[in-house]
C-alpha cells in the first residue's frame, strides 16, 4: 500500500483516469443504503482487550473473507450497573459458519478468556461509504465506521501498472487488428492475454468466426482461452498437479480492441483473470461499462463472488477498425 | 408438463449422476432437436479436467452439434433445438445459447452464483446479447428434476474436501436430504407460461413457491440419482449418432 502522495503515477482520483490514459471502469451506482453482513461478536472486559486484540490480528484477521479495516474493531458500552465492557468484533458469518466454531477457536487461542454473549447479531456494512457524510451516518445507524478517504481512492492508488508495456502490448493489437481488417476479416477483433509470471509470452488471439468450419461463438476470447489451455497442456504434456488452483488465467491481464459481450465477459470471470484493459467500448452489446448494453459491470457485479479490474484506453486515438454496434465481441 | 420433456430431463440427470461418478461437477445437459424429439447432442462439465473454468456442459454439447452437422449449419439447427439441463446455465452459457438462437431451456434448480436464465442475470431475455436467430429471446423453465438435481450437487460438495484459496472455519459437512429452498418461479417465468407448461391445476405451486408433486413423486427419485448408469455414454453417444441423418435429411430438403 503506497501513500497517495508518493505514487509515481498521475492518478485523477475524481474521474478515476490513471496517466490520462486509462479511464478505470466502475458500476457508477451511489450506495446510500449498504450491503450489511452479520458479525461475530463477544462481550470483554476492558483490562481483557489486549488479548482480544491479539487474537483478532493473529487468529482471523487474514483469515476472514470480509475486510474490516474499515470499521472499528470495539464499541464501548456502559452495562446497568455502569460498569464498562466492551462489545468486540471477531469475524465475520463467512469466516465462522456457526457458534461452536467460534467457540473452539476461542477456547484454543486462550483457555482462560473471559467472555460474554457471543452472538452473531450484529450487522456491519461490508464495504466503507464513498464520502465521510454517509460514513457518520452509517457509523450511527450500524456499527461505528472508520474513515480512511474514498475507498475508490486507495483501490486507484493500489493498482499497479507499467505503462510502457500496457501501451506497447495495446499498440500490437491495434495493429493486429488493422492487419485483420485489411485480410478481409470482418470481426477484427484481437484479444492479447498475458501470464502474470511470464510476461513476455503472450498470446494473442484472433476472432475467427467468419472462417469456415468457425462458429459464431469463436471471440477472440474464448479463442484465447483456448489457446491458454492448448499451451499448457503441451507444455506440461499433462495436467498433472490438480492441486493447482484450476483456473487457468489466474490473475492475468486481458488486453482487447473491443469491450466484450455478455459471454466473453462472464467467461474472463471463471477464468479469474485480474485485469481486462478494453480500447473501444460497444454501447449495444459492451458488459463492463455501465452505459453500454444491459449496464452489466460484469467485472464487478454485485452477485457474483469474483471480480476483476476493467479499464478503457482514453490515451492517444488508437482507432480499431469500425465494425456493427450490434456484434458481440 | 408433456412426458418427453420428463424423459429428456431423467436422461440428463442420468448423465449428470455419471459425471458425479467420474469425479466431475455433477452437472449435464441434453439437446433435443425438437422436429423430430431426437438427441442431437450431450454435454458434462469438464471443468476439472480441462483446468479452463469454461469447459461447461453446454459447450461439450455446442462442440458436438457443429462437429457433426457444421458450424455453417448451428444457427438453422438451434433454432429448432431445446435444452434441458440440470442446473440453470451459467451467465456465460446463457449468453451463448442467445447468441446461437436456441430455441428453449428446461432445467432442473437454479444456479446460485452464477444463473444466467433469472437467477443472478436474465441473459436469455436481455437487448445486449444479440440472437442470430430471428427468435430474439427464449424462454428458461425451471423445476423439472429440480430436488434430484440439488441432491447431485449436495452429494458432490460433501464430498469434496476444501479446495478453497481461504478455507473457511467449517462444522463438518452434513448431507441433507430433507430440506430444500423454495422455487421462486417469478424470478424465472410468468404466471401464463407456468400455466401453459405445467397446466392450470399446478398454478397453486406458483403462486406458492413450492415444488411440482408427481415429477419427483412428492419426493425424490432416488432410484435415478442413486443407481449407477455407466452405460448412458454410450447409450446417448448410439442416439446422437443415429439423429444425425435426419436432420441432414431436413436442412437440405429446406434449402
Ligand atoms: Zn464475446
Ligand atoms: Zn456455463
Amino acid at each position: 500500500m503506497v501513500k497517495k502522495a508518493l505514487n509515481p503515477l498521475k492518478i485523477d482520483f475524481k474521474k478515476g483516469i490513471i496517466e490520462n490514459k486509462l479511464q478505470q471502469i466502475r458500476n457508477s451506482r451511489t450506495t446510500t443504503t449498504p450491503d450489511l453482513i452479520k458479525v461475530w461478536t463477544i462481550e470483554v472486559n476492558p483490562k481483557d482487550s489486549k488479548y482480544v486484540l491479539d487474537l483478532i490480528r493473529t487468529k482471523t484477521q487474514k483469515q476472514d473473507p470480509i475486510s474490516m479495516l474499515h470499521i472499528k474493531r470495539i464499541r464501548k458500552i456502559t452495562n446497568s450497573d455502569t460498569s464498562v465492557s466492551l462489545v468486540v468484533v471477531i469475524g465475520s458469518v463467512e469466516l465462522f459458519e456457526d457458534k461452536n466454531s467460534v467457540q473452539s477457536m476461542l477456547h484454543s487461542f486462550r483457555k482462560d478468556l473471559k467472555y460474554s454473549n457471543l452472538s452473531s447479531s450484529h450487522e456491519i456494512p461490508k464495504e466503507g461509504p464513498q464520502t465521510k457524510e454517509l460514513m457518520l451516518q452509517w457509523s450511527d445507524e450500524y456499527w461505528p465506521l472508520v474513515w480512511r478517504g474514498n475507498p475508490n481512492d486507495q483501490i486507484l492508488n493500489d493498482y499497479t501498472f507499467n505503462m510502457p508495456f500496457i501501451e506497447d502490448i495495446l499498440l500490437k493489437i491495434h495493429r493486429l487488428s488493422q492487419e485483420q481488417y485489411e485480410n478481409g476479416n470482418i470481426y477484427p477483433i484481437v484479444t492479447a492475454f498475458v501470464d502474470p509470471n511470464d510476461s513476455t509470452n503472450c498470446i494473442y488471439a484472433c476472432d475467427t468466426r467468419a472462417q469456415q468450419e468457425s462458429s459464431p461463438l469463436d471471440h477472440s476470447i474464448r479463442i484465447g482461452i483456448n489457446a491458454v489451455s492448448k499451451r499448457l497442456k503441451e507444455r506440461k504434456k499433462v495436467i498433472d498437479n490438480a492441486h493447482t488452483e484450476g483456473y487457468l488465467c489466474l490473475d492475468f491481464d486481458v488486453y482487447t480492441t473491443h469491450e466484450p459481450c455478455s459471454m466473453c465477459s462472464m467467461a474472463l470471470i471463471h477464468s479469474r483473470i485480474k485485469r481486462c484493459i478494453f480500447i473501444q467500448p460497444m454501447t449495444m452489446t459492451g458488459s463492463l461499462k455501465h452505459k453500454s448494453g444491459d449496464g452489466y459491470c460484469m467485472h464487478q457485479h454485485k452477485l457474483l463472488n469474483s471480480s476483476y479490474e476493467a479499464f478503457q484506453w482514453v490515451g492517444d486515438k488508437l482507432d480499431p477498425p469500425e465494425i456493427s454496434q450490434s456484434t458481440c465481441c | 408438463m408433456e412426458s418427453r420433456h420428463l424423459t429428456h430431463m431423467r436422461q440428463a440427470v442420468k448423465l449428470a449422476k455419471y459425471a458425479l461418478d467420474h469425479n466431475e461437477t455433477p452437472v449435464a445437459c441434453i439437446f433435443v432437436y425438437e422436429p423430430t424429439d431426437e438427441i442431437i447432442a450431450y454435454g458434462m462439465n469438464d471443468t476439472n479436467k480441462s483446468h479452463t473454468g469454461i469447459a461447461h456442459a453446454e459447450f461439450m454439447g455446442i462442440d458436438q452439434i457443429q462437429e457433426k452437422f457444421g458450424a455453417e449449419n448451428l444457427v438453422e439447427i438451434f433454432k429448432d433445438t431445446v435444452l434441458y439441463v440440470t442446473v440453470e446455465p451459467c451467465i456465460m452459457c446463457a449468453s451463448a445459447l442467445k447468441q446461437l438462437g436456441i430455441k428453449r431451456v428446461y432445467f432442473g434448480c437454479g444456479n446460485e452464483r452464477f444463473g444466467g436464465n433469472g437467477t443472478v442475470l436474465t441473459i436469455n431475455k436481455d437487448h445486449s446479447t444479440i440472437s442470430l436467430n430471428e427468435n430474439k429471446t427464449y424462454d428458461a423453465i425451471p423445476g423439472i428434476y429440480r430436488k434430484e438435481a440439488i441432491m447431485l450437487l449436495r452429494y458432490f460438495y460433501v464430498r469434496e474436501n476444501d479446495h478453497a484459496p481461504k478455507p473457511k472455519v467449517k462444522k463438518e459437512r452434513i448431507l441433507d436430504k430433507e430440506t430444500f429452498p423454495p422455487i421462486i418461479w417469478s424470478s424465472y417465468i410468468d404466471r401464463s407460461l407456468f400455466g401453459q407448461e405445467f397446466g392450470l391445476e399446478n398454478l397453486v405451486h406458483f403462486d406458492e413457491n413450492t415444488d411440482l408433486a408427481g415429477i419427483s413423486n412428492h419426493g425424490i427419485d432416488w432410484k435415478l440419482i442413486d443407481d449407477s448408469c455407466d452405460d448412458i455414454v454410450d447409450t446417448l453417444e448410439i442416439t446422437r449418432q443415429k439423429a444425425q441423418i435426419n436432420i441432414h435429411k431436413r436442412i437440405k430438403s429446406t434449402k
